[in-house]
């Protein structure tokens, strides 16, 4: 009888579990809400950096525009704030009713946080109408530092409620080893459940992510005034704010894989297998996708800086180098996504002739990844730089020895970068992942060094003629648009990753999914359910634009107002 | 501004069309939610290999190591002009058949470690249930040779191991036989716990978790029995972030006699 009664208690305890979604199912319900939640949120975390950013450049360096241009961006987050939280409420609505034991799980660790988390996006949401309805009251003198402090305040509220929230998801997937199914999740330890193995690197993942999201957000923004301009004025700052916006973007995205690199380290240290279905099991065909958005964003941001060099007076000394530009990005492109270790069928093995293909198989390995992608950053950073000396012939008496050195300086990085990888075909793998840290080293040494060295030579440069602000083909335009839909679409295929590594747990090894829905979707589906959630996302966007233009006139100044034109 | 309106939206549809298709022509695998496998006296031998494929590519961990090229032995396709493991898996051990190599193989893997390779491997009899075993044995066979695993295999398997595995793999049977057969001698222990899929001790293994070559000279015999009967009650320095990844089940797996063995064993290694 005892059995009996077991078993009614088991059906009445997974009855209780899990509730249905109409037509999309639960999991599909959960999935859209959650992404086009973190979609907003990254745009609200990532725009009030570039803001306050902008804002500074506008207050220490005299350019009004800048101060415009932030406001301008600061309009757009009031009623993106509401979207983000109505699509955080609504997942929340989803959680608790779809998933009910699991929402009791969470809320028994986390809910001290989560109280918090509430009072802080509370006092987050009145940070932000303070910093927008005083920017004209608080505009001149101490005021003005005020507000721009402000504007820094925002950013550390909005930082704190994303750790907050980041803590949460980055438990489900590495909490403590510890913490066990049979543990009482009232008696975990609140900062024990925080500081979990991959708190910190997605931390630091997002706060760069969000940068460069909000920049390319920005980007299509002003892409989309630029075609929608009536005068030459208005195309000509919109211009201006969309170099601004990409300009930014592609910034961040050069750092943002040495994070990746960090929380990919963090999660095969916490769990060997959970990161070899990552790399090596069942999502191994994400990465080569992975690898081709990266591509696009490559090849799109550059031919962005390329069609642009058209508008700047003496790029054309520069023209002649951009095809071979053009073809070490697209054979970085193909080594970067080489397939290695897939997946495969015994059929599709014998017909591969191994589990590596013999030619291509060479290709597909970090070695000749790590060297394809640092290469192209190097030839990324060139485009900018041409871009940036177009219109500037220096005139320091070392202008020629310092563009020798700047010369030499990618050579040897380069050859830093070349050496590692072939020499990384020769030596174990425990010795070859530490190569990757000087080829990254030597990028950024470059980066950094060449950067020094072409400011001070461009002191009393000679101007060649002003940038043609405006004089852009539309086409460049719809480049910007093509990186904002990437780098979102990119963003919900690296979070179907990140969750779903942890296969059938909700808590990897601790609470386990039970739900007709524990499998985890193969990389057809879930491109369906990302592509349905970007553009979710990117009409709301749109709406909030259309908000945004109805709410006041552009900011745009004209050209006698500015007083620099800055790059 | 209408057809720029629509040049947008055309750009923004077709990126996002683009990624999904590619997504969608890629090979589509689904991570499936390990299922117990029951399998009767008249299973087929269409049906142990499709079970078996399962268990290769999902629970049995199988490809973590066998078809990377370079931590075992290809299974799936060519080693080193032998053929796949179908092939080549009668002719390992005279006197042995394709079915005897292979399940032997998979409950003392250190029998026969093919040449090149680390004897790293873990006890698969005691991390699978019987089913499981003989459904991935099948499926090897069927890799260029003839399946010959049938339901027999399997009854006597479980009768073996008794009604503890008997019910799905992994735990000791009370009364059994236990780790390495019952064995003392520590060396097979230690292979036969897989310690070496981890550790590292007198040149052979991995160096995931501390180096065990000169643990004798920092851990005293208390210390060691403690570590392995109670993995958490101390953490090396500088693997903090390993810790809770050595299993809390070997106090379970030996008798007191090969602990106690194991334990000198550790120790002496100053």
């Amino acid at each position: 009888m005892s059995d009996v009664l077991l078993l009614v208690q088991a059906a009445a305890d997974t009855t209780h579990a899990y509730r249905d979604f109409p037509l999309i199912g639960a999991r599909a319900a959960v999935w859209i809400a959650a992404e086009v939640h973190l979609m907003f949120a990254a745009f609200v975390l990532g725009v009030p950096m570039f803001a306050v950013v902008t804002e500074a450049i506008g207050i220490f360096g005299g350019d009004e525009r800048y101060d415009r241009l932030s406001k301008e961006f600061t309009r757009l987050l009031l009623v993106a704030y509401s979207a983000t939280a109505i699509w955080g409420a609504i997942l929340v609505f989803f959680l608790a009713t779809l998933y009910p034991r699991f929402w009791a799980y969470l809320t028994a660790v986390f809910g001290t946080s989560m109280w918090v988390y509430a009072s802080l996006f509370f006092v987050e949401s009145f940070t932000l109408y303070l910093y927008y309805y005083g920017w004209d009251r608080w505009k001149k003198g101490r005021a003005k530092l005020w507000h721009w402090t402000l504007g820094i305040l925002l950013n550390v509220w909005g930082t704190i409620v994303m750790f907050i929230a980041n803590s949460w998801l980055t438990y489900m997937m590495t909490p403590p080893r510890d913490i066990t199914p049979t543990t009482d999740p009232t008696t975990i330890k609140l900062w024990h459940a925080i500081a979990n193995a991959t708190w910190m690197p997605i931390n630091v993942h997002r706060l760069i992510a969000n940068v460069v999201f909000g920049g390319a957000i920005v980007g299509a923004y002003a892409s989309y005034r630029f075609l929608a301009s009536r005068t030459a004025e208005e195309r000509a700052h919109y211009d201006w704010m969309g170099y601004v916006g990409n300009f930014i973007a592609i910034s961040a995205l050069i750092v943002l894989p040495f994070a990746g690199y960090w929380l990919g380290r963090e999660i095969y240290q916490y769990d060997q297998s959970m990161g070899i279905t990552m790399m090596g099991g069942f999502m191994s065909w994400l990465w080569v996708i992975q690898a081709f958005l990266i591509a696009v964003l490559f090849l799109t941001g550059n031919y962005y800086l390329w069609v642009g060099m058209e508008r700047i007076p003496g790029a054309e000394r520069f023209r002649p180098y951009t095809k071979w530009l053009l073809v070490v990005l697209v054979l970085g492109a193909i080594v970067w996504g080489t397939p290695h270790t897939m997946i495969a069928d015994s059929k599709e093995l014998a017909a591969m002739g191994g589990s590596h293909h013999p030619f291509l198989g060479a290709l597909g390995v970090m070695s000749a990844k790590n060297t394809a992608v640092n290469l192209m950053i190097l030839t990324t950073f060139l485009s900018f730089l041409m871009y940036r000396r177009a219109n500037r012939r220096p005139v320091v008496p070392w202008a020629d020895t310092g563009t020798r050195i700047q010369g030499a300086m990618f050579l040897v990085a380069a050859g830093i970068v070349l050496f590692y990888g072939i020499r990384g075909y020769f030596v174990e793998a425990i010795v070859r992942i530490g190569y990757s840290v000087y080829q990254v080293l030597a990028v950024l040494s470059c980066i950094l060094f060449v950067t020094v060295i072409d400011i001070l030579m461009a002191r009393g440069a000679q101007s060649l003629g002003a940038i043609q602000w405006g004089k852009m083909p539309p086409r460049s335009q719809y480049a910007l648009f093509i990186l904002a839909v990437t780098f979102t679409w990119l963003m919900g295929l690296m979070g179907f990753a990140r969750s779903g590594i942890r296969q059938y747990w909700h808590v990897w090894q601790v609470v386990e999914d039970t739900s007709k829905y524990a499998a985890t979707p193969a990389l057809g589906y879930a491109a369906r359910m990302i592509s349905l959630c970007v553009l979710i996302f990117l009409s709301l966007v749109a709406f909030v634009f259309w908000l945004g233009g109805l709410a006041e006139k552009s900011t745009f100044v004209s050209q006698g107002e500015a007083r620099h034109v800055g790059h | 501004m209408w057809a720029t309106n629509l040049k947008i939206v055309g750009v923004v549809l077709g990126t996002l069309a683009l990624y999904t298709l590619i997504a969608n022509k890629i090979p589509q695998v689904q991570s499936e939610v390990p299922q117990a496998l029951t399998l009767g006296a008249n299973v087929t031998p269409e049906q142990l290999v499709a079970a078996g494929e399962k268990v290769f590519n999902g629970i049995g961990g199988c490809t973590t190591c066998h078809g990377l090229g370079t931590r075992a032995p290809n299974l799936l396709t060519d080693e080193r002009g032998t053929g796949p493991i179908g092939v080549r898996c009668a002719k390992r051990e005279p006197g042995k058949s394709c079915k005897q190599y292979l399940y032997e193989s998979l409950a003392d893997p250190t029998a026969y470690v093919v040449s090149g390779y680390q004897p790293i491997m873990p006890v698969m009899t005691r991390q699978l249930s019987p089913e499981q075993v003989w459904a991935a044995i099948a499926y090897l066979e069927a890799q260029g040779g003839t399946v010959d695993v049938t339901g027999d295999d399997i009854a006597k398997a479980k009768q073996a191991a008794g009604p503890a595995t008997a019910a799905g793999g992994g735990a000791t049977p009370a009364g059994g036989p236990g780790l390495a057969g019952g064995s003392t001698d520590p060396k097979q222990i230690i292979q036969a716990a897989g310690c070496l899929a981890c550790h590292k001790l007198e040149g052979q293994g991995q160096v995931i978790a501390p180096d065990l070559t000169h643990v004798g000279s920092r851990r005293d015999a208390d210390a060691i029995r403690r570590k392995i009967l109670d993995p958490a009650s101390s953490i090396t320095q500088g693997y903090e972030k390993l810790a809770g990844i050595m299993p809390k089940t070997f106090g379970s797996m030996m008798s007191a006699s090969q602990l106690e063995a194991l334990v000198e064993y550790l120790a002496g290694h100053k």
